[in-house]
């Protein structure tokens, strides 16, 4: 009797055993399959909806290949999810749009955003506190300098885009021209990214260092009612180097236009500019192609050589004529939190953080930003982060600069 | 500076100053009548330069698509169409709404209607301003056509040149032309001795038989339709987007008020003289004050002629 009850004990203790392990291990399972949830928070209505909803493809599309090819590896192959939030059309908003994300999606691994710098300078107040590590493609040198410890910036912001532009931009006026530029002049609107850019320019002597003379020194609100005071000036001095600032289309187009009025345009002087606002595909649905031709532009990523496969697959699926810098860094975002995942096997978004602070990419990711590797420093910023040089040619911005990941030669004025 | 620099920069700027301000003057031309002869202060007058600006895009691309249409004329000709459609569009806006607040029916209500006016019209232009968002999106567009990017180039033997723009230039002399010809209607016509009548005395006009209100209808609708050719005018040269009417409604009321509310003379000059001073303004003083120096004389002029240069109380001529 005794025996029976014993071997009783025996069975339904190993029955017990066999079936909390197997609880157990179907919770883990479940716990290890449960998507990673990364943000993309951008603006989805207003006036910047549209490169909101180019950002929002590029992310959809990372995010679709990464689980296609088996999610994540390090957390036994578990999806990726994206939660997408729209910043609106103010900083209010987006900062509105932050704490949502926070408070709804509280094991959000990280989050991409957040399109302007002013958005961004917003959305990452939220983000530092509720600690989640943001990557973001915005210039300027705030976001990275408030010594904040989850936000990291992939691009050079504006200050060292105009002092690395400057010694590129003279070399290549002369090994082009023959000889080098010796005046310059400046239009700008008053933006937070143009005041960003002409900065050094005036706060240090980067210009009489390169034997430049600032001829024009024009700063404009916009929108512009009329380009011609503006235009007449540069028509009036003749500059070696125009850099033409404006950040919205419509003044893109009334500036342009207006140089090829007074004979200026068409590569006759020089016009160099900053950011994708001068590459962006609703330029040619609002003046002819030709006006464009030999405009450049200095921008923090952009389509490169060796990317052809996705940007082929970019613009079908998006609809697109060419992949921006916005899409193409919001893409590499989500494929850089893959990385930092692959290497922290962790879920934990502090983790993730130090991840990212502590890694140097040498591929993967890095891929789909200038240079060769990817790391960044204790405030977030990318180290060695490069820029680009595009240039109109046949009609749409091609990447001329640097030569190792330009896709066509750069084509200077007046050559 | 040379001289002959600074003549030229002068010239360069009074030139895009007249073609410019021509535009806004037929754009305050509309606001003025709707003042002058309902006394409603408009809000949504932008969105209806806005409407103006749609209509001549979507048209022009219509014909062009479907018809084969083209040419560098066909905006102007579509812009001036803008008018009546969009005065049949105002026509049933005062019918259902503005009508329940101005007129006969607005002297009944608080402040004699101004209120329940201010709040309609401001509600009509964000309601104008989300449903363009909606409809058309919030991307800038263009109406096509090479003149805005083409210039005839005066010279002098002295070496100074000025160039004019030939799309404002075009849609300078169409804007002087709507005026003069309103101008005449209102002067010489019986419709205009009505709205002349009704803006004056509204209830001396009722005892003589004109239906104020029939009048109340026809000028809003006449000062929303010229507003909209204003509008189509500068789509020919200027991008624009759903929310393009408030950056001009400022100007448009600076315009009126510097001519003289209620003075269709007074309004066009107001909106030339708007034009030139951002022009010249910005060959003389820095570019960012080019709206300030509106509004300084805007402030001059409220100082020293309250009713403007033409204005006076209940005109419209």
């Amino acid at each position: 009797m005794l025996k029976q009850s014993g071997i009783f004990s025996i069975i339904s203790a190993t029955l017990l055993t066999l079936f909390f392990s197997l609880i157990s291990l179907e919770i883990s399972a479940q716990a290890i399959l449960e998507p990673v949830k990364v943000g993309l928070i951008v603006p989805l209505s207003g006036p910047w909806a549209r490169p909101g909803q180019v950002m929002r493809v590029a992310a959809e599309l990372a995010v679709e290949e990464i689980n296609e090819q088996g999610g994540i590896a390090a957390l036994g192959g578990a999806p990726l999810e994206l939660v997408v939030y729209d910043a609106g059309d103010n900083v209010e908003r987006a900062k509105n749009a932050a704490q949502r994300m926070v408070a709804e999606e509280p094991d959000l691994i990280g989050a991409v955003g957040a399109y302007l710098s002013s958005f961004t300078l917003a959305v990452t107040e939220v983000t530092e506190r509720a600690e989640v590590p943001i990557l973001t493609l915005s210039y300027s040198d705030l976001i990275t300098s408030r010594g904040f410890n989850y936000v990291f910036q992939t691009s050079a912001s504006g200050a060292v885009q105009s002092s690395g532009a400057l010694p590129v931009l003279m070399d290549m006026a002369e090994s082009a021209s023959g000889h080098r530029p010796e005046t310059i002049a400046i239009i700008m609107d008053n933006t937070a990214a143009s005041e960003a850019f002409v900065k050094p320019f005036f706060e240090t002597n980067i210009l009489e260092e390169y034997g430049l003379e600032l001829v024009v020194n024009e700063v404009f609100t916009p929108p512009l009612a009329n380009a011609t005071s503006l235009i007449q000036h540069i028509r009036a001095e003749q500059p070696d180097l125009l850099l033409l600032l404006p950040t919205a289309i419509s003044d893109t187009k009334l500036l342009l236009e207006k140089m090829n009025e007074f004979r200026l345009g068409r590569g006759l002087i020089p016009t160099i500019s900053n950011g994708a606002a001068m590459g962006d595909p609703d330029l040619l649905s609002n003046m002819p192609g030709f006006l464009l031709e030999g405009v450049m532009s200095i921008v923090a990523n952009w389509s490169t050589r060796g990317q052809e496969e996705l940007i082929d697959k970019f613009k079908d699926v998006s609809g697109e004529p060419w992949m921006t810098q916005h899409p193409l860094s919001t893409y590499g975002h989500v494929w850089l939190f893959k990385q930092a995942l692959e290497q922290s096997s962790s879920r934990d978004s502090t983790v993730i953080a130090n991840t990212l602070r502590n890694m140097t990419l040498s591929d993967g990711a890095v891929n789909y930003f200038p240079g060769n590797s990817l790391s960044f420093d204790q405030t977030g910023k990318r180290i060695d982060a490069g820029i680009l040089v595009i240039q109109w040619q046949e009609g749409e911005p091609i990447t001329v600069f640097p030569e190792r990941e330009a896709l066509r030669s750069i084509l200077w004025p007046g050559e | 500076m040379d001289i002959a620099q600074l003549i030229e920069n002068l010239l360069q700027s009074l030139v895009a100053g007249v073609l410019t301000g021509s535009t806004y003057g037929l754009m305050c031309v509309g606001l003025t009548i709707i003042f002058g002869v309902m006394r409603v202060i408009n809000f949504a007058q932008g969105e209806f330069m806005m409407l103006g600006m749609y209509f001549t895009y979507f048209c022009v691309n219509f014909l062009t698509r479907q018809f084969g249409l083209e040419g560098i004329y066909l905006p102007f000709v579509v812009a001036m169409l803008a008018g009546p459609v969009i005065y049949l569009f105002g026509d049933l806006l005062h019918r259902g709404l503005l009508n329940k607040v101005s007129g006969q029916q607005g002297s009944k209500l608080e402040a004699g209607g101004h209120y329940a006016q201010l709040v309609l019209t401001l509600g009509l232009a964000l309601l104008l301003q989300n449903a363009g968002l909606y409809f058309f999106g919030s991307t800038p567009v263009s109406v096509s056509t090479s003149l805005s990017y083409t210039a005839w180039e005066l010279g002098s033997p002295e070496g100074i040149s000025v160039f004019i723009n030939q799309a404002q230039s075009l849609a300078a002399i169409l804007a002087v032309g709507v005026v003069l010809i309103f101008g005449f209607l209102i002067a010489k016509s019986r419709l205009g001795k009505s709205l002349r009548a009704a803006a004056d005395n509204p209830d001396a006009a009722i005892y003589m038989g004109i239906d104020v209100e029939r009048a109340h209808r026809i000028a809003f609708g006449f000062g929303v339709g010229i507003t909209a050719i204003g509008g189509g005018l500068l789509a020919s040269y200027a991008p624009f987007q759903p929310y393009i009417g408030t950056e001009y409604v400022i100007i448009m009321y600076a315009g009126v008020v510097l001519g003289g509310l209620g003075s269709i003379r007074g309004a066009f000059l107001g909106g030339l003289s708007i034009g030139i001073l951002q022009q010249v303004s910005a060959t003389l003083l820095p570019n960012q004050l080019q709206n300030t120096v509106i509004f300084v004389c805007f402030l001059a002029v409220i100082l020293l002629r309250p009713n403007g240069f033409f204005g006076k109380s209940g005109r419209v001529a």
